[in-house]
């Protein structure tokens, strides 16, 4: 077969001495990024673009891809440890996981986290070896109609994710979706409620928003008085590192159903990797036998999406490898690092540079591979910290979040920003208020917006594009129903609350 | 590796401006005496990035000092060139501006914090870059004529893409409708990729792009090139009709990428720059690379501040009344 | 009702929640009179006070009560922005500020948190009022954004009627210390990392964000601080190589 001899000669490349240690080091580049707070892997990659100059390209790309996946492992260890995600794709791993690590079992969702991601890795990549071809298919297929219906999916998942209210969950993926207004308008270039300050005018980042309503709404929260007693409660607690053969065996199905899912939505360009992890929390939710655990520490809750943001990572690697077609703003960097070395990227990529194409690939499991064996041991390190003193620890987390949020566009503003929205995040939590719901809003926003009026623009008007196009069709289908499970049972109990109350 | 390579680079760095404070006073009459900072007001690994980080790259060896890009993005590269024109005109803040930020910012932008002619110096044109025709594939028209008729006849249907308000491919596809006087549906885009994925996907018709993204895609053959606006036929696309050829000579566009210093930075250091980027342009390993890209090398006659200014001058005059109606 | 006690101790807690709105109805302009006191010092470009301050007044007690009665009489001219400020966000807050009066507020936590999120909406509606709306079958710059803040005030609305006619928490209790001091580390830090570097930015934003702490014991904490901005000089600059100045910018040149 042709596969075999492909995958050999891309192991061949991959194994090479210079290309491990390349592999080495954006594997721990991307851990390291994806720990600290706020510096994003956009931000590293770009930062590190200019290193690659001096590399052979295989090299070269092989190193960013490590950096890019590498920090999805990352990325899972703040959102559990201290409740801050980084990247859109691990703010529900930070719904569960940051309870685990409430409750002591920091090091079981830790763990769990990593093994999810080194499966789903593992899979996607394989996939991308055997099946990158016929799935480019797919994401052609996606026009502007197949986005906007699944946004609308996207945003229904985000529901399905809250805990308490489902009324006070709408509010605030709306209020999500209002904030992500802010900026530019796509087709007029109209600055919109930016109020004239220039950083604005691009509208405001997810770093920003998610440091702020998360990160510093956290800390201030944890600084009220009484807080002592829960957070002491949380140092000493801390039991067995390694997930218990229970959790092992609650998570697989959940790993399993979230590489499934990652895998096919990685490929859509734009968001795909986003819905993923989200639409994996909420198909196991939906699965559970007690959906009232999640939200309160179920393992399925960390295994499902970081099994599925990870295998989204590694499959949304296709388009650009099959078409040329960079999918996300990371891969249009490494498409940039490409270009430095003389190579476009085009859709005959895999023919003409067979040793980059399946280096590639051959290297995407070797380092995530490299990835496990690094971040099990660092499991104890990473429980080890949530024994320092807060007092210690919360002026840290504050000066970490605060350069990241300055790094990823060397501006103060942002920093502000982040800070205004940290008093947000205050206020949420006070009037419980979900902050999860109201990020996916942020996300999903413009992408939603954008390809409803593209659909429009190329429809001339006609709604009915949404219903005509099969896979449109099918997908707000799909919301449509997820919608009915879950707004029925709590209006039932709302009602039944209301009626049991003036009984009284 | 990369962390030693950098710590050795910072070191560096720091022995090297330690001694300048030490030796400053000696040599202060030659500019440079510390790391020069050029702003991009792109993304790294974007065609204006990839432009000044060869050419700097270069440059650095014959100025003898480092020089620094920093990536500024936002509102079309106008956050980045207002950063420019209110920097200290020491010389140590350079940017590298394009036809957007220079020229059609002024009428899509009509809030602009600078002008481009009156507040940067011009220092020295860097590189072109062809803008050709696209269309997906199985789009009916076979030769430029045939295209100029078909979106003539069917202004009302047909679906024109582009990269987004201000880029390339927005304005030079303005260029081209106010030329054929049509009004098309224009499409917008959050990007290149995504107007590039739904070209090659069918979901809209044609666009006009720069030649770095579309040469493998063309070769492909999953999309196809109508023409090339430039006065030449490009090496990389040697089948490729120029639009004077194939019947539409008034559609004439180049993205350029050019150098500037803020307003008030001394003639010395323009023209030191200016050398130093006329010598990088020469060199046979830069010229490659750009040449690779796609891209046209400038003359020497055009590589001179006077006609950067002239060209800054004659680019707004072509593209106010193009983009003014359509804001 | 028979309970007096008890109805008089809601009707001062509604008492201090209307002003605590109507306060909220005015923000927004107090905010620019503010902001608007800096171009005296000639910080930032504006209007002055006296012309904040008097347009908003006359806005609000005259330009907006006539151009709700000017509607009537059918008259369409194009209006200021204070007016529409004072008719899309001022009034209608204003107006559930003396409703709160006369309610009986079950849930502070949920009634509060509505209007004020109806206030966020409102604000935001305002903020879109300028853009343009629908242009034929396409999406104007204005369409979206309205949508979506009308959705949220239809939204807020339901939450605080859901504070109304259920029984939930009261007002959770806010601290200060914290919230300033980490707050205050924060914008500390964002004007202070350009002009004075990472190196001092680091350790002094630290150090107030440590402030914000009662537990927080000086000497370790100075220690502490020391290490992590060693940390971050080497972590941030070298190893990451983002772009950001190390020491005070007077001390380089």
């Amino acid at each position: 077969m042709d596969i075999f001899a492909n995958l050999a000669h891309g192991f061949a490349v991959a194994l090479s001495p210079i290309n491990l240690l390349m592999c080495l080091i954006g594997a721990l580049v991307g851990t390291l990024v994806g720990v600290l707070p706020g510096i994003g892997t956009i931000a590293t990659v770009a930062m590190l673009l200019p290193i690659t100059f001096g590399l052979p390209p295989v090299g070269a790309l092989i190193m960013l891809a490590g950096i890019y996946y590498g920090a999805q492992y990352g990325g899972s260890t703040t959102s559990i440890l201290v409740n801050i995600p980084g990247e859109a794709t691990s703010v529900v791993t930070a719904i569960d996981g940051h309870q685990m690590a409430r409750q002591g079992r920091a090091g079981p969702a830790l763990a769990i986290a990593a093994i999810g991601s080194f499966f789903a890795g593992c899979v996607a990549t394989v996939l991308i070896a055997v099946l990158g071809a016929p799935l480019t298919k797919l994401a052609l297929a996606f026009g502007p109609a197949e986005y906007f219906s699944l946004m609308v999916l996207g945003l229904i998942f985000a529901v399905v994710l809250a805990k308490g209210s489902v009324l006070k969950a709408i509010a605030m993926i709306v209020f999500g979706l209002l904030l992500s207004m802010v900026g530019s308008d796509i087709e007029t270039g109209a600055s919109r409620m930016a109020f004239n300050i220039p950083e604005l005018a691009d509208g405001l980042g997810f770093a920003t928003v998610a440091m702020g309503v998360f990160g510093f709404a956290e800390i201030i929260r944890n600084l009220d008085a009484g807080a002592e007693m829960s957070r002491d409660l949380v140092q000493q607690k801390i039991t067995g590192l390694m997930p218990t053969k229970k959790d092992l065996i609650d998570s697989t199905p959940a790993i399993l159903r979230g590489t499934v899912l990652g895998s096919i939505l990685g490929i859509l360009p734009g968001g795909g990797a986003t819905i993923a992890s989200f639409g994996a929390y909420t198909l196991e939710k939906k699965l559970a036998r007690d959906p009232s655990r999640f939200g309160r520490g179920a393992i399925e809750g960390v295994a499902g999406p970081e099994s599925a943001n990870n295998a989204a990572a590694q499959t949304s690697f296709i388009p650009l490898l099959t078409l040329g077609i960079p999918p996300n703003a990371v891969m249009a960097l490494m498409v940039g690092a490409m270009t430095i070395h003389g190579i476009v990227p085009g859709p005959q990529v895999m023919q003409k540079q067979p040793d980059l194409v399946w280096g590639m690939i051959a290297s995407m499991w070797i380092g995530n591979l490299m990835l496990i064996i690094i971040n099990l041991p660092l499991v104890g390190i990473w429980v080890r910290l949530l024994r320092v003193p807060y007092r210690l620890m919360f002026p840290s987390i504050v000066i970490f979040c605060a350069i990241g949020i300055y790094s990823v566009n060397n501006a103060p503003v942002d920093v502000i920003l982040a800070g205004v929205f940290g008093l947000v995040g205050y206020w949420l939590i006070k009037h419980d208020f979900e902050p999860a719901p109201l990020l996916l809003g942020m996300v999903l926003g413009p992408l939603m917006e954008e390809n409803l009026r593209r659909a429009l623009l190329i429809s001339r008007g006609d709604w009915s594009v949404f219903l005509t196009r099969p896979l449109s069709a099918v997908l707000l289908a799909v919301a449509a129903g997820l919608l009915v499970l879950t707004v029925l049972p709590s209006l039932r109990s709302k009602r039944d609350e209301v009626f049991t109350e003036s009984e009284n | 590796m990369t962390s030693i390579r950098t710590l050795t680079s910072g070191a560096c760095a720091v022995a090297l401006a330690s001694l300048c404070i030490f030796t400053a006073p000696a040599k202060a009459q030659t500019y440079p005496t510390r790391s020069i900072t050029m702003i991009v007001p792109f993304a790294a690994g974007g065609p204006t990035d990839v432009v000044a980080r060869i050419v700097t790259g270069h440059m650095a060896q014959t100025l003898g000092q480092s020089v620094i890009i920093e990536n500024v993005v936002g509102a079309g590269g106008t956050t980045a060139t207002t950063r420019a024109a209110r920097a200290a005109n020491d010389g140590y803040t350079l940017i590298t501006g394009h036809m957007g930020t220079h020229a059609a910012s002024v009428p899509l932008y009509p809030k602009l914090a600078y002008h481009p002619e009156k507040d940067f110096e011009p220092i020295a044109l860097l590189a072109g870059t062809p803008i050709l025709i696209l269309a997906r594939k199985d789009f009916p028209p076979k030769d430029l004529n045939e295209f100029v008729t078909y979106v003539k006849a069917n202004a009302e249907k047909v679906n024109a893409a582009h990269a987004g308000v201000g880029s390339v491919s927005h304005v030079s596809c303005e260029l081209l409708h106010s030329i054929l006087d049509v009004k098309p549906v224009s499409v917008p885009f959050s990007g290149t990729g995504p107007a590039m994925n739904a070209l090659v996907g069918g979901q809209v018709d044609y666009m006009c792009d720069q030649i770095v993204n579309a040469v493998p895609q063309i070769n492909a053959g999953t999309i196809k090139a109508y023409a090339i606006a430039t006065p030449q036929r490009n090496p990389s696309l040697p089948n490729v009709p120029t639009t004077a050829e194939a019947g539409l000579p008034k559609f004439q566009a180049q993205a350029w990428n050019a150098m500037f210093a803020p307003k008030g930075t001394s003639a010395a250091i323009v023209a030191s720059l200016n050398a130093a980027a006329s010598k990088a342009l020469d060199d046979e390993t830069v010229k490659k690379r750009l040449l690779e890209l796609g891209s046209v090398i400038p003359t020497a006659a055009e590589r001179t501040p006077e006609a950067l200014a002239t060209l800054v001058k004659n680019e707004i005059a072509k593209w106010t009344p193009v983009l003014k109606p359509a804001t | 009702m028979a309970d007096t006690m008890g109805h008089s101790a809601t009707a001062t807690r509604n008492t201090r929640l209307a002003l605590g709105f109507c306060l909220l109805a005015i923000a927004p302009q107090i905010f620019e009179l503010i902001w608007s006191i800096g171009t005296i010092f000639g910080w930032g470009a504006g209007r002055g006070p006296g012309t904040v301050l008097t347009s908003h007044v006359t806005a609000l007690l005259a330009g907006a009560p006539s151009a709700i009665f000017g509607s009537f009489g059918g008259g369409t001219k194009k209006m200021s922005s204070e007016v529409l400020l004072a008719l899309i966000y001022t009034y209608p807050l204003l107006v559930v500020a003396i409703l709160t009066l006369f309610m009986t507020v079950r849930s502070a936590q949920d009634y509060v948190g509505g209007v004020v999120l109806m206030a966020v909406a409102l604000f935001a509606l305002w903020a879109g009022s300028d853009l343009q709306g629908m242009r034929g079958f396409s999406f104007g710059a204005g369409t979206a954004p309205r949508m979506f803040s009308g959705l949220l005030v239809a939204l807020s609305a339901a939450i605080a009627l859901t504070g109304l006619l259920t029984d939930g928490p009261a007002m959770a209790h806010y601290s200060w210390r914290g919230p300033l001091f980490v707050v205050a580390a924060i914008l500390f830090f964002a004007l202070a990392i350009r002009p004075l570097g990472v190196v001092v930015t680091a350790f002094i934003s630290f150090m107030i964000a440590a402030t914000g702490s009662q537990e927080t014991r000086w000497r370790e904490a100075v220690i502490v601080g020391a290490c992590l901005t060693l940390g971050c000089a080497i972590l941030f600059p070298y190893v990451l190589g983002l772009p950001m100045p190390m020491l005070p910018r007077f001390l380089i040149q």
